[in-house]
């Protein structure tokens, strides 16, 4: 187990700069997803604290040691591939013993090593087998099995679970909390996919640009984005967000029609700011509002119904505007309604710099 | 319902039912015909030309014949001959099994090439065109190209040979025992060099790059990578080249015939050259015929015992996981 360290991390494709200065601290025995859109910077982070990508400038540090000179296999970690990287031409008994056999252990030990990873990961009937001749999610366990064998001080998740369908996804991400949680190594998890970040991690590093937008629990980047973008990608459906005005002491929808009363404690400067707050803490409104609420008109444009609840995609002042509602809701598509959400649960941001507004 | 629709429904339920009776031939035997008669036409050139010709080369090993006179059955005589009483056939024999060091020597340069063209270099492209120049050249021009090189008089290689002092006289490659087939064989691995070059190179761009940085974090070196990653990944590749390289090997009658003509002597006489001399300058056709049988089997026997040892996936380029 190790700290993992990020100082003004920079990476460069000749002129181009797709990591611009990133600093982060990852805690030992942490569990660390970097999440984000494609193309932000994710993987790449993750290829050159692997030791795959050279380092255009800053620091990365493994336990304390600065390992921009040290050659992957030397830094002791492992690395999960988004197409798992199983050697075709050997079993899986080979797969796992691969690394094994470069490090200096003996024929014996290789085998009792083997045989403890593949028993966690439930491979022991398979491990005669060629990865060809494994499921997806068997090959996943083999590719886990490869990483966990070594006991590396540092593992490294690079998008694993996005080759699986919805189904063994999510059975794959809880064997992999679970063994987290058993062997404690301290992780870092590459994905596009938002709830693998939020169910997953101990700490969510949300990128955007080469840029990290946010670090912070689940809860926190969920409940507190401190920008529009960490707002816009966290959650499904998205965050409602709207653009409105503030003339210092109401905020006012684009249209000037609809008024929402001012979010309490934010927004103290007047001018363009964009109005947020999440699907599920809109409720379809019914009589005069209680104390510290607000309402929007909106006009229906689709429901889906989900079963466990139903996704209600309206219109308000030209912006989208989505509420997770009960199941039994009255509404229906082309009619308007009153949609109501507590002041408390809104967020509000700077239109032209991104910013939260606390 | 008034009476014209009634007709028009009558006459769409009469075509239906048309359509619906059970026609002449079954649906399986129809599709079957088709499948035939699009198979006929090749099925007749492969007979006329390749099917025919053979069990009549195998009928003509087991008889006396020659143009213009009946044939008699000689049983075992022409195979007896070649086996017991004319040495030059074992010689040929010879010379044929040395000719096939063009495989072993060209897959090893164009597996080394194949890696060097594969790095990330400047012009990589142009290095491979000019590697591969030489395969689609016409064999004939290949060999007189050569047989210039090798020229004892103007010949650019006595020319180089002489200019660095390696020699004091000039050496007269093609026409000497001791070098005529090195030469000739030079010759065939340049000229195949190229295809090698792109066929493994086919390979190793099908090894996906993850296995490579998976292997450089398992703690594998870059020649544990090679050994235990490229080459049992390349194997493929490797015996379709040894294939193809036994069927050159068998058939590289126009490069000896442009170099040496199988000379001096025999000394780069192969199987095919010797067989197209008994057939067409001695008109022993009926020999010819023994000898081509002999070649046909150990050519089957060689390509067999390749595409066993490749595990019957020679040339098989999906090596997906």
């Amino acid at each position: 187990m190790a700290t993992v360290e990020f100082s003004s991390l920079v990476k460069k494709y000749g002129p181009l700069e797709v990591v611009h200065s990133i600093d982060l601290a990852i805690r030992d025995g942490e569990f660390v997803v970097l999440v984000g859109p494609s193309g932000c910077g994710k993987s790449t982070c993750l290829r050159m604290l692997a030791g795959l990508e050279e380092i255009s400038g800053g620091k990365i540090l493994i336990d304390g040691q600065i390992v921009n000179e040290i050659e992957p296999r030397d830094r002791n970690i492992a690395m999960v591939f988004q197409d798992y990287a199983l050697y075709p031409h050997m079993s899986v008994y080979e797969n796992m013993a691969f690394s094994l056999q470069y490090r200096g252990f003996n024929k014996k030990e290789i085998k009792t090593r083997v045989a403890a990873a593949a028993t966690t990961l439930g491979l022991t009937d398979l491990l005669d087998r060629r990865p060809k001749q494994l499921s997806g999610g068997q090959r996943q366990r083999v590719a886990m099995g490869r990483a966990i064998v070594r006991d590396p001080q540092v593992f490294l998740f690079d998008e694993p679970l996005s080759n699986l369908d919805a189904k063994l996804r999510g059975s794959m991400r809880i064997e992999i909390k679970k063994l987290h949680r058993r062997l404690g190594v301290t992780t870092v998890y590459v994905t596009h996919d938002q709830v693998e970040a939020m169910t997953l991690a101990d700490r969510v590093v949300v990128m955007n640009n080469g840029r990290i937008e946010q670090v912070g629990t689940p809860e926190q980047v969920y409940h507190h984005p401190e920008t529009l973008f960490v707002a816009s990608f966290i959650g499904s459906p998205t965050m409602n967000l709207v653009p409105a005005e503030h003339d210092g002491t109401l905020l006012r929808l684009n249209d000037g029609s609809v008024l929402i009363r001012q979010p309490e404690n934010k927004a103290a400067q007047p001018g363009a700011k964009m109005f947020g707050v999440r699907p599920e803490d809109v409720t379809v409104a019914e009589g005069p509002p209680p104390e510290g609420h607000s309402e929007v008109e909106v006009v229906v444009d689709v429901i889906e119904a989900l079963g466990a609840d139903t996704l209600v995609f309206a219109t308000v002042a030209g912006s989208p505007f989505a509420a997770r509602v009960p199941p039994a809701t009255r509404l229906q598509p082309g009619a308007s309604a009153r949609l109501r959400f507590p002041n408390d649960k809104t967020h509000l941001f700077d239109a032209d710099t991104g910013k939260a507004l606390a | 319902m008034d009476t014209p629709s009634r007709h028009a429904d009558d006459r769409k339920t009469a075509v239906v039912a048309q359509r619906m009776k059970k026609p002449f031939l079954s649906r399986k035997t129809r599709h079957l015909a088709f499948v035939w008669m699009l198979l006929l036409p090749a099925l007749l050139v492969y007979f006329a030309y390749r099917a025919v010709p053979l069990a009549w080369n195998v009928v003509l090993s087991f008889s006396f014949w020659a143009p213009g006179k009946p044939i008699r059955f000689a049983g075992l005589y022409q195979y007896q001959e070649l086996a017991f009483y004319d040495g030059i056939f074992w010689e040929v024999l010879k010379n044929t099994a040395i000719f096939m060091l063009v495989i072993p020597i060209s897959i090893m340069l164009a597996l080394a090439l194949a890696l060097l063209v594969d790095q990330k270099i400047t012009g990589r492209n142009i290095y491979r065109t000019i590697i591969f120049l030489p395969y689609p050249m016409m064999v004939v021009a290949v060999g007189i190209v050569w047989r210039w090189l090798y020229n004892d008089n103007v010949g650019l290689i006595n020319y180089a040979l002489r200019s660095m002092g390696l020699i004091s006289r000039p050496i007269a490659f093609l026409e000497s025992y001791d070098f005529a087939l090195a030469a000739v064989i030079a010759a065939a691995v340049w000229q195949i060099l190229g295809f090698f070059m792109i066929i493994i190179l086919t390979g190793l761009q099908n090894i996906p790059p993850h296995l490579y940085e998976a292997a450089r974090i398992d703690g594998a070196r870059a020649h544990h990578r090679f050994w235990r990653i490229t080459l049992p990944l390349l194997r493929p590749s490797l015996f379709l080249c040894v294939i193809l390289g036994v069927i050159a090997s068998f058939t590289s009658f126009d490069l000896i015939y442009t170099m040496t003509n199988g000379g001096p002597g025999h000394a780069t006489d192969l199987l095919i050259t010797y067989i197209y001399k008994a057939a067409f300058t001695l008109s022993r056709f009926d020999y010819a015929a023994a000898m081509t049988v002999v070649m046909f089997v150990l050519f089957l026997a060689l390509a067999l015992l390749t595409n066993r040892l490749a595990g019957g996936d020679a040339g098989k380029v999906d090596i997906s996981d």
